[in-house]
């Protein structure tokens, strides 16, 4: 299995590329200018956070919206990939009333393939001054007391975007919620 | 899983191929530069030299542990002592990033004078190393010695585990057969204590940063013998900040120290750790009595994020 990490200058893009290798898939990072043609053969995506503002920085996150638009394989946003996601879907994302960093009480609203395993409430960690504000397209996963979007899920495609860091150590069960994940590409 | 035995065979590989002639590495005898040097010298054998420079920022355990390094391995290491012209260089400079900058770029000074020998410089980078220096798109948090090279150098660069994370080091550094006392040391960083003291850097507030560092470790060693037991990283900070207290029925105005224990495991994220109270209070009786410029000790409650785990 082949998956890219589209680069947006996060923390832990690389610790996105290192889960991914420990669970032995052919993983690679790749700016986000990167084009469409380059991701032929590619099994899924990974979006990864990073320091521009969703809100008007929106330019440095390169080609992400002709990325979204012509992968047909699943994606993850993961912080301000998570926020492009419901912007590019017509939603809004802008500065979080209460920003949230290190560990919060996440609580899983419903049950869904990319929680398989998780209990209710857990811990994630978190490092974000944006937020996803409206989703329109997505369901609603899971949430914190200070962060509503959490977790969502496209309606249609294999799309999914999560605020909370999954790739850092210590959010609890984060190389499962990548395991679900990559349950999504088509074998 | 992180494959050792592909790692090795791979980057030796790659290292007999890139390095043509004599590489000199710096050597801080930490976790990180001791697995390179060790890596690299497999390649290369003996066009490796080992400096190590002591900055006069160290603790007392790096030089001890160079010495058993220099008697215990094959490592051909040379000790460079240039403590005077750091403490020149830093006089004056308060922020952080600054203090970063002049060791850096004077660390390459050094090895420029006293390796004229050598086409390549080894270094111990590994990956929060260049994530954290940032560049393009990713923010700077902050510079790494190892990675704010300056541009004019005339080395050429060679990271080979610029890869790894911390626990990964440790791995490799096991496989290539160091003992504990290398791949159990702590994350030690490149400018040394010089960040560990805020504001102004002179001798005597290193030396007062260094005597709290070294209580610390003791009450640590004693609390938890065993490696897998101890903080992930632990140590003390110098605050440029002095508060009143009473000694002895008399007035005091001390220094503050303050106590930074983490839990992690690849310095990417970091908890602060939660030892028994009866610990805190045995270090901080300690520090206070035992260090007449200090009256008080705070621990650090934060995680990183937002935090990082060293103060500057």
């Amino acid at each position: 299995m082949k998956v890219y990490v589209i680069d947006n200058g996060g923390q832990w893009t690389h610790r996105e590329y290192r889960v991914l290798k420990y669970l032995n898939v052919d993983a690679k990072i790749v700016p986000n200018t990167v084009v469409i043609d380059e991701l032929q053969d590619v099994d899924a995506l990974i979006l990864s956070g990073g320091a521009p503002s969703i809100a008007n920085e929106i330019y440095k996150l390169g080609n992400l919206g002709e990325i979204v638009n012509e992968f047909s394989g699943p994606i993850l946003g993961i912080c301000v990939g998570h926020q492009f996601l419901a912007v590019h879907f017509g939603g809004v994302a802008g500065r979080a009333k209460i920003p949230e960093y290190g560990p919060a009480e996440i609580t899983v609203l419903r049950e869904h393939p990319l929680f398989a395993g998780f209990s209710r409430k857990f811990i994630g960690w978190e490092s974000h001054n944006d937020e996803v504000k409206s989703a329109p397209g997505f369901t609603l996963l899971a949430s914190s007391e200070n962060c509503k979007y959490q977790a969502m899920a496209h309606g249609k495609r294999p799309i999914f975007g999560v605020q909370f860091h999954p790739e850092v150590e210590h959010t609890e069960n984060g190389v499962k919620l990548f395991e679900n994940f990559l349950r999504f590409v088509k074998a | 899983m992180f494959n050792l035995e592909n790692f090795v065979k791979n980057t030796i590989k790659e290292l007999k191929g890139t390095i043509r002639g004599k590489a000199v590495i710096a050597l801080s005898g930490g976790v990180d530069s001791t697995t390179a040097a060790v890596l690299v010298s497999k390649a290369i054998g003996k066009n490796l030299r080992c400096l190590f420079v002591n900055t006069g920022l160290v603790r007392d355990e790096d030089l001890e542990n160079i010495d058993w390094l220099k008697d215990n391995t094959e490592l051909n290491i040379e000790i460079i002592d240039a403590s005077e012209e750091f403490f020149k260089a830093l006089r004056g400079v308060i922020d952080p990033e600054e203090k970063r900058k002049i060791i850096g770029e004077l660390f390459i000074r050094v090895f420029e004078r006293n390796a004229e020998d050598a086409k390549y410089l080894i270094q111990g980078t590994i990956a929060p190393d260049w994530i954290e220096t940032g560049s393009g798109i990713r923010d700077k948090i902050k510079t790494h010695h190892n990675v704010g090279i300056p541009l004019d150098v005339k080395f050429q660069i060679v990271e080979p585990l610029r890869d790894l994370y911390k626990d990964e080091v440790r791995k490799l550094s096991q496989y290539l057969g160091l003992p504990e006392s290398i791949y159990g040391r702590q994350p030690f960083p490149g400018p040394g204590l010089a960040i560990r003291v805020l504001g102004e850097v002179t001798p005597k507030k290193v030396d007062i940063v260094r005597r709290a560092t070294a209580i610390l470790n003791q009450e640590i060693g004693r609390a938890y013998p065993n490696f897998e037991e101890k903080p992930w990283q632990y140590f003390t900070v110098l605050l440029p900040v002095r508060s009143v207290g009473v000694r002895g029925d008399k007035r005091a105005y001390g220094y503050v120290i303050a106590i930074r224990m983490v839990q992690s495991v690849d310095g990417m994220t970091a908890a602060f750790f939660k030892p028994d109270f009866r610990l805190l209070d045995k270090i901080g009786t300690r520090i206070t009595n035992e260090i007449s410029e200090v009256n008080r000790v705070v621990y650090d409650i934060t995680n990183k994020p937002p935090g990082t785990i060293e103060w500057e």
